[in-house]
């Protein structure tokens, strides 16, 4: 059956979604930590777990549901952080990214040792609009996360351009020396930014439950995904990242409709396509960030 | 395994002509009626053994240009795949799905390496001039593209099926059956493995590596000290990626097959790990290291069988937590590794 | 005869003219000071004038050659060679590496000698060697040969990072801020070494942000002041000068 254009921008702006909490939190921490944090995608697979938790096994409302995931991750998120990356700080970009790696595999397989390879799904009543003569439908579930995602980056917004701390944090990731001259305190900003960014992925990840079920590697799979956003965007910027997000996750629905049938499984490489071209042609992304040496 | 690497610590000097005397060697043990059939029971060993001599061809290149020029290449299995999946494309002989020309194995070989070089090449212009950290993030992904394509491009690769029928040169060469070619492999491979060791120690150990550590130093001082920075790095890269080719070669003439299963992140993994519980730099230690990471697989392969309440599965996710945890132990506390220079690598211990 | 002739060069970062048309040449054998406030633009100049960054306009031309788009080893190969405001050794390796590094023309800095272990590239090293001793102990360092750059006392560095220049036995060197956070005792040592380089027929321009430093050392002062040269001429010139005075105090 041929699927209408509309219908996969909607798959796409689902994508996009959870994609763009993700990136959102991967580019605070490299704006702010200067990192590039591999470990991100098992922050969001904690969340799938806790939404999951406190969804079907503690039988909490879905809104509750989401914020202990939020609430769990940002906490969890930021612990690991104190503990692995914050005390090594000092020691440069290609350290803490191997610590990352590290940390990726003792979360990912602790997970698996726990929860075993299987997928959990957190299933809703899901209610479906029909717009046929459009040519597509959405579902209450779609939708959920679609508006979940615009509530977070609307917060998000107020949070950088109203706050003390949000705009010292543009402040700082803008020049970092200059922060520390005028007085912010960057140890307070590096606290902030890890219950942020992993506060975010934990929402991200009770979307994939909702979606895809929980597992063991739900937020590895995306963190190539995430990682190409961010950057598509410009390392950094988080809202750069927001529209990198949706202009993959549309990009790569759609461009199903273009690709000849038998390269569909292309999918996902043709992500990481798009994120060496990027890094080809425009390493800085949409609002262009320095990634060039010297 | 360990003695092999104890032998390669103990050598005089030169290696380079050690090695070429121990292919010479090994080439004369092929040609000859000769052959060693191992103990029954220790042939887990040889096939762990062949996989070490390969991968250490692999981590040769990879020590050049992180441990020396300080390129962070997250994607030596990407140019270990080319060079295998382009070694088994040319040569197998009616393959039961993709494609199989059926040329000689030298044809292969060869095509391997410069198919491998050719993707250095490309890679090396395009991304060598942005942030280390960067560099990370595109080998990386160049590893996840290539081994997406070998699992879309079915019509020509095999797809989850692989390509069977690979010539097996060395294999060939005895007919006493039981596990005397797997002896065979090892010592042909490893005689070529410490060959590479040497024409890579060579160059470490020269002007031309200091030219190399003092990139990893600092590029723009380096540049600014009159030497072509992006031309060394280039060439340090496209090095690699010709063993790291020619390894994958070897690997599928010596199973007689490619999958996509020899040719995962698992690979990149191992020889990071090696490199970085050696001590990168160190062109002998990060050997040690890998010695150590393998001897680990190896062992905990025997301890499954005898922990009860463990599943398999729970089992082999423990062996790389295990792994993601001494790789995270040896980064913080430990971070010249065991074999490596603090003062080399800029790192405070 | 001129020897290094910047004509008009731009350069700017985002919204900040850093470097304004700045013009100025420098005399083969003179020793000549830039001088302005901090952020007049010095630095930029002389990253651009090295091939460090791009400008976005004007010309640099050396030794009679147009050089505004030869990169910075090409610079170095001709002659024109610098040093960086904060101290850049190679911390991670020994003095005596810092000093052969770049010895030019190296056969051994390419694989197939170094693979070959060839006796063209054995000679260019010991020669290299020869030269480094010579100069380290010129420059007090000959006891720390085998010792990590890292480890050396900022004044040390200083003088390593002077030392190694002159490796490349250089036409001109570019100086950025040599004396900043050097020592009086160390600072004349350092001048002492900069009048017998010139002395052997070495010419030099040197950043200095501060105005008096450089009265004695130079034949001729350069002022820079919002990427612009404001005044050039003879150190007692440039002291008289309102316009310059004025830019210190309202800097
Ligand atoms: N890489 C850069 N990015 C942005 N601004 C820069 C950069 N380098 C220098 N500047 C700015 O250009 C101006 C001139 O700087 P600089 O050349 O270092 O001055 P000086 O060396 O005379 O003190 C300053 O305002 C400085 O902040
Ligand atoms: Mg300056």
């Amino acid at each position: 059956m041929e699927i209408p254009l509309a219908q996969e921008v909607i798959f796409g702006l689902v994508i996009g979604s959870y994609i763009a909490l993700g990136a959102v939190g991967f580019t605070l921490v490299y704006g702010l930590v200067n990192m590039i944090n591999f470990a991100h995608g098992e922050f969001i697979t904690i969340g799938a777990f806790a939404g999951y938790l406190a969804v079907v096994v503690a039988g909490l409302p879905l809104p509750v549901g989401i914020l202990v995931a939020l609430v769990a991750t940002a906490v969890v998120g930021w612990g690991i952080a104190r503990i692995t990356f914050e005390p090594m700080n000092e020691t440069g970009a290609v350290p803490l990214l191997m610590m990352s790696i590290g940390l990726g595999f003792v979360l990912r397989n602790g997970m698996r040792v726990i929860a075993g390879p299987s997928s959990r799904r957190v299933r809703l009543d899901v209610a479906t609009y029909r717009f046929d003569d459009l040519g597509f439908f959405v579902t209450s579930q779609q939708l959920l996360i679609i508006g979940l995602a615009l509530a977070a980056v609307v917060v998000m917004h107020l949070f950088l351009s109203r706050t003390m701390l949000g705009i010292a944090m543009r402040a700082t990731s803008d020049n970092e020396d200059l922060a520390l001259v005028s007085g912010i305190d960057t140890r307070r900003i590096r606290n902030a930014v890890w219950l942020a960014a992993s506060g975010l992925a934990g929402v991200a990840g009770v979307m994939l439950a909702l979606s895809q079920g929980a597992n063991p590697t739900t937020g590895f799979g995306q963190l190539l995904l995430i990682i190409t956003a961010a950057i598509l965007g410009g390392a950094g910027s988080p809202y750069g990242a927001v529209v990198g997000a949706y202009l993959l996750g549309i990009g790569i629905t759609v461009s199903v409709e273009f690709l000849p049938s038998g390269l569909t499984e292309l999918n996902a490489t043709m992500a990481f396509v798009v994120l060496i071209v990027v890094l080809l042609i425009r390493p800085g992304g949409i609002v262009n960030t320095e990634v060039r040496t010297s | 395994m360990t003695d092999l690497t104890s032998r390669i610590e103990d050598l005089p000097g030169d290696a380079v002509h050690a090695g070429l005397i121990a292919v010479g060697a090994a080439l004369l043990f092929l040609a000859s009626p000769l052959f060693v059939q191992a103990p029954s029971g220790s042939l887990v060993f040889f096939e762990v053994g062949v996989l070490f001599v390969l991968y250490a061809m692999v981590l040769v290149g990879l020590n050049l240009q992180f441990g020396h020029a300080g390129l962070v290449n997250f994607g030596p299995v990407a140019f270990f795949a080319v060079g295998g999946y382009t070694a088994a494309v040319l040569t197998a002989e009616d393959p039961f799905q993709g494609v199989g020309l059926g040329l000689p194995w030298p044809v292969g070989l060869a095509a391997g390496v410069l198919a491998a070089m050719a993707l250095g090449v490309l890679l090396g212009v395009s991304t060598l001039r942005l942030r280390d950290d960067f560099l990370a993030i595109v080998t990386l992904a160049v590893a996840e593209i290539v081994h997406g394509s070998i699992i879309t491009f079915r019509d020509i690769t095999g797809g989850t099926n692989g390509l069977q029928n690979v010539p097996q040169p060395v294999a060939g060469t005895t007919d006493a059956g039981g596990n005397a070619e797997l002896v065979s492999t090892v010592l042909v491979f490893g005689a070529f493995a410490l060959l590479f060791y040497g024409l890579f120690r060579r160059l470490s150990a020269s002007p031309y590596g200091r030219v190399l550590r003092a990139i990893r130093a600092d590029e723009q001082v380096t540049e600014t000290l009159g030497k072509r920075v992006f031309r060394y790095k280039l060439v340090v890269f496209v090095y690699g990626a010709a063993v790291a080719g020619l390894a994958g070669a070897l690997l599928v003439f010596y199973n007689g097959a490619a999958s996509d299963t020899f040719f995962t992140i698992d690979m990149t993994v191992i020889v990071w790990v090696g490199m970085l519980i050696g001590g990168a730099g160190s062109d002998r230690g990060v050997l040690g290291g890998l010695a150590v990471i393998m001897s680990f697989q190896l062992l905990t392969r025997f301890f499954n069988d005898s922990i009860p309440f463990v599943t398999q599965d729970q089992f082999a996710s423990i062996r790389l937590m295990l792994i993601g945890l001494l790789l995270m132990i040896i980064i913080k506390y430990r971070p010249e590794g065991i074999w490596g220079n603090a003062d080399r690598l800029g790192v405070d211990s | 005869m001129t020897l290094l002739d910047v004509d008009g060069l731009e350069r700017s970062f985002g919204n900040l003219v850093a470097v304004d048309g700045t013009t100025f040449d420098v005399e083969a054998g003179e020793i000549v000071g830039l001088i302005g406030p901090n952020g007049a633009g010095k630095t930029t100049t002389f990253n651009c004038i090295s091939g460090v960054i791009d400008s976005d306009a004007g010309t640099v031309t050396f030794d009679g050659e147009d050089v505004t788009t030869v990169p910075p080893h090409g610079l170095a190969r001709r002659g024109l060679v610098r040093t960086f405001q904060q101290t850049r050794e190679l911390p991670t390796m020994t003095v005596e590496e810092n000093m052969l590094l770049p010895a030019p023309d190296h056969p051994g800095e390419r694989a197939w000698h170094a693979v070959g272990q060839t006796g063209a590239s054995r000679e260019r090293e010991q020669a290299a060697r020869e030269r480094a001793m010579e100069l380290l102990e010129t420059f007090d360092l000959e006891t720390m040969v085998e010792e990590f750059a890292g480890n050396l006392s900022g004044g040390q560095r200083k003088l390593l990072e002077l030392a190694r220049a002159l490796m490349l036995d250089p036409k001109m060197l570019l100086l950025d801020e040599p004396f900043a956070g050097v020592n009086p005792s160390l600072t004349n040592e350092i001048v002492d070494h900069i009048e017998a380089l010139n002395d052997d027929g070495l010419t030099l321009l040197i950043i200095e942000h501060e105005l008096e430093t450089l009265t004695e050392l130079v034949d001729r002062l350069v002022v820079l002041a919002d990427g612009q040269v404001l005044a050039t001429g003879t150190p007692a010139e440039i002291m008289d000068n309102e316009e310059v005075i004025d830019a210190y105090l309202g800097g």
